[in-house]
């Protein structure tokens, strides 16, 4: 089995975390939280945005499948992942089929999609779908540690139920003055970011950090970096 | 026929692997016929924590020999090695790095990846 082999454990750093199901939150009509507990005294650090590894039993092996991690890190107790049913995947269908009390291996943090602290210019997430969940914890350090600047999040979904923590979100708008929160419904994300940080303006100081399924996510990264912007200033992580 | 010898930092065994890229996948991870797929594929264990998704730096090795006979990384696996422990003028993500027909390289292990906050 994965992971436990003589030869994989001699080469390898890596703990294997036994986390049990807590929790289990709809967040849309085929998308959930699964929250996991790991046994006292054990606690994961990472860092907002990273992913842990899931070790899913599936056809007799080991089947492979990262999941970020939607919670934030000074949450302390329990670890969010929120995923998709994806029609035909394994992976979800396994996840979809845990309860309450069902027990779960993973491997983590993993993952350099990360964000510690408001970076001293504009800074702009974009989410796509569940690319929400590493992005709502590292949204929440950038301001938690603001630099003074700006701080935007544009949502991409298919529907308004799919605008996952949206209530959250509109109230973290409310609350802090610098944050602006615009959901993307029925929009074409890389028409709406051309328009707006492309042909809206000259200001290439700001940073991105794009989280999505498929190609959206490189084609935001070709636009940004083509428009000028510094390469490092357009993070990203493709799903 | 293909080869891969695999030298491992942390003092495992070399392994010598042949294979027939047409035959690839060998496995479900990682690009098909990659050094990831090859590796699992005949029982040689590559972390991939991201399940060879491009997504993270776990399956980093350094290509010893060979290197310029396997195509260019893309945009998005140059901008993960940007980010990995250890990075060389030769390095490759094991998920990515597919290995044409009739090419033999030879690939090093690290011993380190990214494995905490």
């Amino acid at each position: 089995m994965e992971g436990e082999s003589g030869k994989a454990a001699g080469r390898s750093q890596r703990v294997i975390y036994e986390a049990t199901v807590e929790r289990i939150v709809e967040r849309a009509s085929d998308t959930r939280s699964l929250f996991l507990r790991l046994p006292d005294p054990q606690r994961l650090a990472f860092r907002p945005g990273q992913f842990i590894s899931c070790m899913l039993p599936i056809g007799g092996e080991t089947l492979i499948r990262p999941y970020s991690i939607a919670s934030d890190p000074e949450d302390g107790g329990l670890l969010e992942i929120c995923l998709n049913l994806v029609p035909g995947g394994p992976g979800s269908h396994y996840l979809f089929g845990l309860g309450v009390s069902a027990a779960l291996r993973f491997t983590g943090p993993w993952g350099t999609f990360t964000l510690d602290s408001q970076p001293d210019a504009e800074c702009v997430f974009i989410a796509e779908g569940t690319g929400i969940a590493p992005i709502r914890p590292m949204l929440k350090r950038a301001l938690a540690r603001p630099s003074g600047h700006a701080v935007r999040l544009h949502y991409a979904a298919r529907s308004a139920p799919h605008l996952l923590y949206a209530d959250e979100l509109a109230a973290a708008e409310r609350a802090c003055a610098s944050f602006t929160f615009t959901a993307l419904l029925g929009v074409a994300p890389a028409e709406y970011v051309e328009q707006r940080y492309v042909t809206g303006d000259n200001d290439r100081s700001r940073h991105f950090y794009i989280c999505g399924v498929g190609e959206i996510v490189p084609q935001l990264r070709d636009l940004l970096r083509r428009a000028g912007y510094q390469r490092r200033a357009v993070q990203y992580e493709k799903w | 026929m293909a080869k891969i010898r695999v030298l491992f930092e942390n003092g495992d065994p070399e392994r010598m692997i042949e294979f027939e890229p047409a035959k690839a996948p060998f496995q479900h991870d990682g690009k098909p016929g990659s050094v990831l797929d090859v590796l699992l594929g005949h029982g040689v264990h590559l972390e991939h924590a991201c399940g060879g998704n491009c997504a993270c730096t776990t399956c980093h090795v350094i290509v010893r020999s060979g290197f310029e006979q396997l195509p260019e990384a893309e945009e998005d696996e140059l901008d993960l090695l940007d980010k990995a422990p250890g990075l060389t003028a030769t390095s490759r993500l094991g998920c990515q790095a597919v290995i044409p027909d009739d090419v033999e390289i030879t690939v090093v292990v690290p011993r380190f990846t990214i494995n905490a906050a």
